[in-house]
């Protein structure tokens, strides 16, 4: 177990998340600090993209509690009931937090810049040249200064992504969600997006990933999380994790993992 | 020939005010169904089951009835309760009434069209819900309902002839009085029937233009 000290970033307490009958999450306890970057493995339906859902607040929780910098987040208690936030703080809480997704969801009707804008003038509400230059700024650093324009039509996969990348940076957010983001994409365009969240790590921001790339995992993560069953069964720095997995499944993952 | 063309320039002040009374309703009835199709299509998109269920059923009814039928309701219900409206009046209401359904089937379908993913990204930004349809969702909307949405403005100059029934001097109505007073009906039902021919060419063509303004790679 990593230390789990008062100055983590993002708290998740217990967390339970069914969808009817089906339990997917089933009390998972997990402590992100700042400036970490996480990566979550383990076989599908295990609940990773759940946990980033519940995180980002896609999807409603039954049971539990996720803190992100001590403020509760999703729902509160009224009288002892517990309910959810109202749309207003849902979208701020959501602000706070960037989302990159497997299949891009650019929005087509916007240019790059634009895609970027968008979030910048909504809801950060900067002014129309402050947030253009931003999202060239940030164009620029996905090495995208030459696609500034185009429209997400025009783009390559591998483009696409470095584009949600961007969009979800700009915003500044505390913490960076990225959910299999390489599996959509053709395997020689792979590279140039773990290169472009690589960047990011090593300039210090937060991230948690759900990630099927084992030796990227290794390479860029500073603790892994495994997850087996709705719940976090083995986490620990990456060599350890790779080098020695206590828990049976997570050896039979890896195995599995490396053919 | 002669004679005709002498008919035509004594009858064109009868016959412009019925193109006249035609565009207005057809304008009037497809702008304020459309808006309010368009708050249909997202109740039927996004609302729960209850809220959903009286706009549902309002959909099926209208679209479920023929247009004559709604016309003829529209000016002789409000009567036999007691609101007097005026044969126009009860026209646009009944076109406005059956464009509404309509557009709302349409936009629903187009809102459920757009990916699930789009909503989703909107949200992670941290757009609240109206935001995510103003800048989001509608955008994408309106470029694929576009074309069934001229289709519908032609079924609307259609539909507004029907209007004559309840004493509308729309163009068939002011056309059946000029034939009543020179008998020539074959060439006067040519010239109406030309007159919406052109209303609608113009309806698509302004739709083509449209779609090629929004259009995007």
């Amino acid at each position: 177990m990593t230390d789990t000290t008062s100055t983590a970033l993002l708290e998740i307490d217990g967390l339970h998340k069914r969808f009817g009958d089906l339990e997917v999450l089933k009390g998972v306890d997990l402590n992100v600090a700042e400036g970490e970057v996480i990566s979550i493995i383990g076989s599908s339906g295990s609940g990773k993209t759940t946990l980033l859902r519940c995180v980002n607040l896609l999807e409603e929780f039954q049971e539990g509690e996720i803190r992100l910098e001590g403020e509760a987040i999703g729902y509160r208690e009224v009288n002892g009931v517990r309910k959810r936030l109202p749309d207003k703080d849902l979208s701020r809480q959501r602000s706070m937090t960037g989302m990159v997704f497997q299949s891009f969801n650019l929005f087509p009707h916007l240019t790059a810049a634009e895609n970027i804008m968008l979030g910048l003038r909504k809801v950060r509400k900067l002014g129309k040249d402050e947030a253009r230059a931003k999202a060239e700024t940030w164009l620029g650093r996905v090495g995208l200064a030459e696609r500034v324009d185009h429209h997400p039509g025009q783009l390559s996969g591998g483009q696409k992504q470095r584009v949600a990348i961007a969009r979800a940076l700009a915003m500044d957010p505390k913490l960076v969600l990225l959910d299999e983001i390489t599996s959509a994409l053709d395997p020689e365009l792979v590279q140039e997006v773990l290169q472009t969240v690589k960047e990011l790590a090593a300039e210090g921001a937060t991230l948690m990933l759900v990630t099927h790339e084992m030796a990227f995992a290794r390479d860029v993560s500073t603790r892994i999380v495994f997850m087996e069953q709705g719940l976090v069964a083995e986490q620990g720095p990456p060599e350890q994790i790779f080098g020695a997995p206590k828990h049976p499944r997570l050896a039979e993952f890896l195995g599995r993992s490396r053919t | 020939m002669s004679e005709f063309l002498h008919q035509l320039t004594l009858s064109q002040g009868a016959l412009l005010s019925g193109v006249q009374v035609t565009i207005y309703i057809s304008f009037l009835s497809i702008i304020i169904g459309t808006a309010i199709g368009l708050v249909i299509g997202l109740v039927l998109t996004y609302a729960p089951f209850l809220a959903r269920l009286p706009f549902r059923i309002y959909v099926d009814a209208i679209r479920g009835t023929p247009v004559l039928v709604l016309i003829l309701a529209a000016y002789y219900v409000p009567a036999v309760l007691g609101v007097s409206l005026d044969a126009l009046s009860s026209g646009i209401l009944a076109l406005t009434g059956f464009c509404a359904a309509h557009m709302g089937e349409i936009f629903r379908g187009a809102f459920q069209s757009v990916e699930k993913g789009q909503t989703e990204a909107a949200r992670a930004i941290g757009l609240t819900f109206p935001q995510t349809v103003r800048y989001v969702l509608l955008p994408q909307v309106i470029r694929s309902v576009l074309p069934t949405w001229v289709n519908t403005g032609a079924e609307l100059v259609k539909g507004s002839t029907l209007l004559s029934a309840i004493g509308v001097g729309e163009l068939v109505l002011r056309t059946q009085e000029i034939i009543g007073r020179n008998f020539m009906t074959m060439e006067f039902y040519l010239v109406a029937g030309l007159i919406f021919l052109l209303i609608n060419l113009a309806i698509e063509s302004f739709g083509k233009y449209l779609e090629r303004r929004l259009t995007y790679a």
